[in-house]
């Protein structure tokens, strides 16, 4: 028995021993087989782009902490600086991003949120959707406050914005402050960012007058690059373009003065149209005569760059939002032109005519198709701008400068009846942009006496350094300029709104506002800013928003850094689970 | 300060260093001897000297076609792969740590090292290496050049990547272009700021410590010296918050592979090898003919 016993007991080990190895190594297979069969749900991930720190350090800190935030938060969240060309190839042209950080210049009227959010453009490129956001109510609200009357439009964009405020396609952050270096000489009475800015700069009595140029110093890669009003893919000095390329009309202080067209008469029954009356002898920088005809052809290109060769057309990146408003037009006479516009309102219908005007016989030939999708129109590297600004095109032969001649034959010099801006204008011969590697090197330039005025950003680290340095002064001023963060809508968790709504919250905009803009900014606080439209420049008092001081996008956390016991509920609330401190899909 | 002016005061700077080098490390005897002698020492090494001039013509002449290349058609963007490997390796940001150290004393020092240092420590060998009676030592250090450089390019050209400073400035001092801006306008002629990974500084830095060890029977003092530098220069590349602790690792190890290189093969050894390669695929269709 002795003997015996312990072999059964061997045996006995040996068999229970393979049973339960058996047995275990099918709960194995079966829990790898129902593994592989249903996989469990992965963690959310989320890449966030922006520009370098060395195109925009506000940019690229916003969309660090971000990055931080949501790593907090349990989402596998990376952060991908990208050149500024290949941000905006990336989000305006193939919408090939998760989350992305920019400025966005501002609103001119609120429309603008037409072009921006409405689903007819998610097709299209540039700055029209660039969120592939879809949502019938929002579409709604974008047609009605088109369409109402002057009485009804606020009641409709408050409706609009609380909407907006529910959905967040994007969530605006802060406000930043516009800050220019100037000789100390110099008033600068609006920053050089836009036509006007320098209009008022060349004329002021403070300034000049001088036989040379207006010296004017900007930094950034690439910017000399591609001078195509209709290209949004690349780096540019903001307001270049605009100086060159002039409107019919341009939006003064909120209302429209009339710049290339000498009247508008509108006509409201039967259908909003306007009779546009261009000004005698006006002139494209080659020479040729501008007609009612390019004005006609301006409105034809940007609905359709490739101008009917392609069905459906390749609608330009730019300008849609206000081209859109044009149904049709009838040229009249040379000088003459109706525009016979959608079912909308003066008010609105004005922005039509802020579309820079594109010369027929230069563009024209540019409706050739390059690929399936693109015409040259809108990758045309535009070398030698003919435009009918005040400023002709002369020189960028180097990538460090850009020279700007007066564009004598221009209709709204030497003639006194002109908008008031232009009095006294210009004090200048012409306008030279030194482009410097980077804005320390153009701060430099500004201390130097290199240059007259700063056009590139001053990021908020180097205002002390200039206010300390002799002989030249700073200004500031808000403005409608904003930092966003955009969402894309296609993303599979993105196109949640209420997972963006949470989403926008994970950004301290106060902490923002002290420690990355060193307190230069307007936090995005109430409805109108959350959105963009700065606070201050609400003009509706009348209408109440929903939600009049919103904690709808208060930050779950303090000092910047989240709270976990505070955002991960947030996230459950809407049907998210975690595992382990990770969100689930 | 224009390019003009900031390349006269590097020119001045780094002449100085060099000739005071040459003549302790040298010595003025072998200076004068071997100038004396230029010629043949020249004529040794003339075809290692055009394979690095090619390379380098190559880089120069390409720089708009592999900018567009490497942004628009291959588009590999690490940044956020190195940011996570040095954090997933130290457990927090090492960039973050040396730089914790910041006093304007060090910044001061590894601003010289970064510019001028640098500058230094890769021309000294030449000198150093054409006074010696062989030229063996000097078609090393220009076949070890060239290969960084090659090597270097293709790794520009396959990954887009930005540095600490250009992903979260407030994280990551961007100290050179503080304290120095004009020296923007010198990098800017020679590289770009998505030139990231590996960590050029470091590649070429090590390869002259590592050649320095290579010959240390030669120039014992050098190999002190020159690691000093090199060091120097791969932390300063961290501390300006201009390399990931990540880049500086990848030079190291190109570093290593251009130094193989160079010892092991000869410019006149590749050529002839390619020439055989080349010639056996050609001349064997003609032979067949015949």
């Amino acid at each position: 028995m002795e003997d015996v016993a312990p072999s059964t007991t061997r045996r006995g080990l040996l068999a229970g021993g393979g049973v339960a190895a058996v047995s275990s190594l099918a709960g194995c297979f079966d829990r790898l087989w129902s593994q592989a069969e249903t996989p469990g749900p992965d963690q959310i991930s989320m890449s966030i782009k922006a520009v370098p720190a060395d195109d925009d350090p506000i940019a690229a800190t916003i969309a660090s902490r971000l990055r931080e935030n949501y790593s907090d938060a349990g989402i596998d969240a990376s952060h991908e600086p990208v050149a500024k060309a290949e941000l905006y190839r990336d989000v305006l042209l193939e919408g090939e991003y998760d989350v992305f950080v920019a400025r966005h210049p501002g609103y001119d009227d609120p429309d603008d949120l037409y072009g921006l959010l409405h689903s007819r453009f998610v097709g299209e490129q540039g700055w029209q959707n660039p969120f592939r956001f879809t949502e019938l109510a929002a579409d709604n609200h974008l047609e009605t406050q088109r369409e109402a009357t002057e009485d009804d439009r606020p009641a409709e964009l408050v409706e609009l914005l609380d909407h907006l405020l529910q959905s967040v396609p994007f969530t605006a952050v802060a406000h930043p402050y516009r800050i220019t270096g100037a000789r100390e000489s110099f008033e600068v009475p609006s920053p050089p960012r836009d036509a006007l800015g320098y209009v008022e700069l060349c004329a002021h009595a403070a300034n000049g007058p001088r036989d040379g140029p207006l010296e004017v110093g900007v930094f950034g890669e690439g910017l000399t690059e591609r001078l195509n009003p209709l290209a949004v893919d690349r780096n540019r000095i903001e307001g270049l373009l605009d100086l060159l390329y002039d409107p019919l009309a341009r939006r003064i202080d909120g209302s429209y003065v009339p710049w290339l067209a000498e009247s508008a008469e509108w006509d409201e029954g039967g259908g909003l149209r306007a009779r546009i009356t261009l000004r005698e002898g006006l002139e494209w920088h080659d020479g040729e005569p501008i007609d009612a005809d390019d004005v006609a052809f301006t409105f034809e290109l940007i609905e359709d760059t490739s101008l009917g060769e392609v069905e459906g057309g390749i609608p330009a990146p730019r300008f849609r939002g206000q081209q859109t408003l044009v149904e049709s037009t009838d040229v009249v006479d040379s000088r003459t032109i109706e525009l016979y516009f959608v079912n909308t309102t003066r008010a609105v219908a004005a922005r039509a005519l802020t579309i820079p005007l594109f010369p027929e016989h230069i563009w024209a030939e540019r409706s050739e198709l390059l690929t399936d999708r693109q015409t040259v129109a809108v990758t045309d590297d535009n070398e030698n701008p003919v435009g009918s600004g005040l400023f002709a095109f002369a020189d960028a032969s180097t990538d460090e400068e850009v020279v700007l001649e007066p564009f004598d034959a221009h209709a709204l010099r030497g003639t006194s009846d002109r908008p008031s801006v232009l009095e006294g204008f210009s004090r200048f011969e012409g306008i030279r942009f030194q482009v410097a590697p980077n804005s320390g090197a153009m701060r430099d330039l500004l201390i130097d006496g290199d240059i007259d005025v700063t056009a590139s950003e001053i990021p908020p680290g180097s205002v002390e350094e200039i206010r300390d340095a002799s002989d030249v002064s700073t200004t500031m001023e808000t403005t409608d300029a904003f930092y966003m963060v955009g969402f894309n809508s296609q993303h599979a968790e993105l196109g949640n709104p209420n997972f963006r709504r949470v989403c926008a919250r994970l950004i301290d905009r106060q902490h923002v506002v002290s420690e990355i803009f060193e307190g230069f900014a307007t936090q995005a606080k109430g409805t109108p800013s959350l959105v963009g439209i700065h606070d201050d420049a609400w003009e509706y008092d009348d209408d109440e928003f929903a939600d009049p001081d919103p904690d709808i996008l208060s930050f779950p956390g303090t000092d910047g850094s989240v709270d976990t016991s505070q955002s991960q509920p947030l996230f459950q609330d809407i049907g998210y689970n975690y595992d382990g401190g990770q969100l689930l899909k | 300060m224009a390019l003009i002016d900031v390349l006269l005061e590097l020119t001045l700077v780094v002449v100085t260093m060099l000739v005071t080098a040459t003549l302790v490390i040298v010595g003025p005897r072998n200076a004068v001897t071997a100038l004396r002698e230029f010629r043949w020492r020249l004529e040794t090494c003339l075809l290692s000297f055009a394979a690095l001039a090619v390379v380098l013509l190559l880089r120069w002449s390409t720089q708009d076609v592999v900018q567009r290349l490497e942004r628009n058609v291959l588009r590999n963007n690490i940044t956020s792969y190195l940011f996570e490997f040095d954090r997933a390796l130290f457990g927090t940001d090492p960039v973050v740590v040396l730089q914790s150290f910041q006093t304007d004393v060090l910044t001061s020092f590894f601003v010289f090292i970064y510019i001028y240092g640098y500058a230094f420590l890769l021309l000294f060998p030449f000198v150093a290496y054409f006074a010696l009676d062989e030229m063996e030592e000097l078609s090393m250090l220009v076949l070890a050049f060239t290969a960084n450089y090659a090597i270097g390019l293709l790794f520009y050209t396959l990954f887009i990547a930005f540095g600490p400073r250009n992903v979260d400035p407030l994280l990551f001092e961007g100290l050179l272009y503080e304290a120095f801006p004009q020296s923007r306008t010198l990098t800017n002629e020679i590289n770009q700021n998505t030139n990231v990974f590996p960590s050029l500084h470091t590649s070429l830095a090590m390869t002259v410590f590592f050649l320095a060890w290579v010959t240390r029977e030669k120039y014992p003092v050098w190999v002190p010296v020159s690691g000093f530098l090199a060091i120097s220069v791969s932390l300063s590349t961290m501390y300006l918050g201009i390399h990931w602790f990540a880049d500086v690792v990848a030079g190291t190890l190109l570093a290593l592979v251009s130094v193989y290189i160079g010892v092991n093969y000869t410019i006149d050894g590749i050529v002839a090898s390619a020439r055989r390669f080349f010639g056996a695929r050609f001349e064997s269709p003609n032979t067949d003919k015949e």
